[in-house]
């Protein structure tokens, strides 16, 4: 599903963030990413949504190579990954229906296909309750289940959530773990980027540990070393 | 189609967003096209300004009082062979003599010395007009030969070089001061479509980074604020179109009285109106685009 070797990344000679890593994460998996602030974990998260091009190495993300991709192609893979990050990026003057289906329209959807895809998927978050409301009218845990919603309304074959938990408490940090665990259950292959011991030791999933740039450890069922 | 439709939809939303800088983008747009809308009417106005003094410039050849109605035909026939000349008239003695009392028919003391000459001292006059009022020294020139001289006594070039020169001049001047203003307003108006632009992406710099992380592709990105270039151009055209609508018909009742040739403005501006606006939408479209793609390149790196 997603394949790195040998990939690297400098901004310059001597500000190398990413040290050759090669890295396989088959097809459903839910692989962590750990490491210390500064190990690279954000850095291989820009590389895998094209924010950023590797110096070296190559990068393969389903069918996509996505080493060299142009800008132009750019928007059409973002729509086949779902990415959540720590601050939510959610639209403060938009409703939770309206968050979610934005993904949609900048994709060209049909406002009718728009009314069939997301009532489910805000179900699957939990917020089919809620889809009037605005983020301000949300708690932390609710907001990231809003921006996991939009994230699944494309049917990404990979999510990938850089330090989702990060603003959350740890009934909300559950929540939304649950659900990503719910989303794994039907395929999705997920990408978790933590600093979170306790999420990570409670998964016992495949964990892959970040340190100055180069993979230090990968194990099945890991636990957080470091 | 329906991305297209969310185009102009976010398009929209981003001027409700910022009413404020949009009217004031509007205003001056506006501003810069009523300038080139002065600008064009002194154009036409004083064109026909200068047409019809040029109609009423002629030079007259005051013949000798004994002249024959052979020699003044030869005189005529030989004017007229002149291809500058597109009019020659003969006014009889009898006739000079009218036209001069009519103009002193106030004037008792001018009237008591005609009478007193007892005859009509004035002889036959003949009024020539041609197509440039440049043509006259020509045919001056060519009357000032010796085979005529002894049969015209005096000539007179009614040419209005003063007043055609004062029009040319004032013209000139206010070419240069629209032509000024119109640059000037320009330059305004692409420094706040620029701005207004950088100030709609910065204040949506979340929104716009939102649209690139859920896939929206450069164009969805980029188009809304070319659509809010055009919605700029089209309204300030249609606001100036209307304005110059009252303006003209208010200056065609003072137009009427200074052209007896019945010009009016409104009626070249109806004639025209695909020309003269079809014109300045094109410039406006440009420079409206144009500031936009600049601000966008800046500001957007997408």
């Amino acid at each position: 599903m997603i394949s790195l070797h040998g990939v690297s990344k400098f901004y310059t000679p001597e500000a190398v963030v990413l040290k050759d890593i090669n890295l396989t994460i088959n097809a459903g998996e839910f692989v962590s990413v750990v490491g210390q602030s500064g190990a690279g974990k954000t850095t291989l998260v820009k590389l895998l949504i094209a924010e950023e091009k590797p110096t070296r190495g190559k990068i393969k993300l389903g069918d996509w190579d996505i080493t060299n991709i142009r800008s132009s192609v750019v928007p059409f893979l973002r729509r086949q990954i779902g990415v959540i990050f720590q601050d939510f990026k959610l639209l403060p003057k938009k409703t939770v229906f309206e968050n979610v289906s934005f993904a949609l329209e900048v994709a060209g959807v049909s406002a009718l296909r728009i009314r069939q895809v997301v009532p489910p998927v805000l179900n699957i978050v939990g917020l089919s309750d809620k889809a009037g409301r605005y983020p301000t009218e949300l708690s932390g845990g609710e907001q990231q289940r809003v921006v996991i919603a939009r994230s699944l309304v494309h049917r990404p074959k990979v999510i990938i959530a850089d330090e989702p938990t990060g603003n959350l408490d740890s009934i909300n940090t559950t929540d939304v773990i649950q659900i990503l665990k719910k989303i794994n259950e039907f395929g999705t292959t997920i990408l978790l980027v933590t600093h979170n011991r306790e999420v990570v030791n409670h998964l016992r999933r495949r964990v892959i540990t970040l340190a100055d740039g180069q993979i230090v450890s990968d194990e099945e069922a890991g636990k957080y070393v470091i | 189609m329906v991305s297209f439709l969310r185009v102009f939809k976010f398009a929209f939303q981003d001027i409700a967003r910022n009413l404020g800088l949009f009217s004031m983008t509007i205003f001056i747009l506006v501003l810069m096209l009523l300038s080139v809308n002065t600008l064009w009417s002194m154009d036409v106005v004083t064109k026909e300004a200068v047409q019809v003094v040029k109609q009423q410039v002629n030079i007259s050849f005051y013949l000798v009082a004994d002249a024959s109605d052979q020699a003044i035909k030869d005189l005529t026939s030989y004017i007229q062979s002149f291809p500058q000349v597109v009019s020659v008239k003969v006014v009889s003695r009898n006739d000079v003599l009218a036209s001069f009392e009519t103009r002193h028919q106030f004037n008792t003391d001018v009237l008591q010395a005609l009478s007193e000459l007892g005859s009509n001292p004035f002889g036959p006059t003949i009024v020539v007009n041609t197509k440039e009022p440049s043509d006259y020294k020509t045919i001056m020139d060519a009357v000032n030969v010796p085979q005529y001289q002894s049969l015209v006594e005096d000539e007179n070039f009614q040419g209005h070089e003063d007043a055609l020169d004062r029009i040319q001049s004032i013209t000139n001047r206010v070419n240069q001061i629209g032509l000024g203003l119109s640059i000037l307003f320009a330059v305004i108006a692409f420094l706040i479509i620029f701005n207004a632009v950088r100030v709609a992406i910065n204040s949506q710099r979340i929104e716009i980074s939102i649209k690139r992380l859920v896939g929206a592709s450069n164009w969805f990105i980029r188009a809304p604020y070319l659509v809010e270039s055009l919605i700029y151009s089209v309204l300030s055209l249609a606001i100036t179109m209307l304005i110059m609508y009252f303006a003209v018909h208010w200056l065609d009742q003072y137009l009427t009285i200074i052209f007896p040739t019945g010009f009016s403005l409104t009626n070249y501006y109806r004639s025209h109106m695909l020309y003269v606006f079809g014109i300045q939408g094109v410039v406006v479209l440009v420079l409206t685009v144009f500031s936009s793609t600049l601000a966008m390149r800046r500001q957007l790196k997408v």
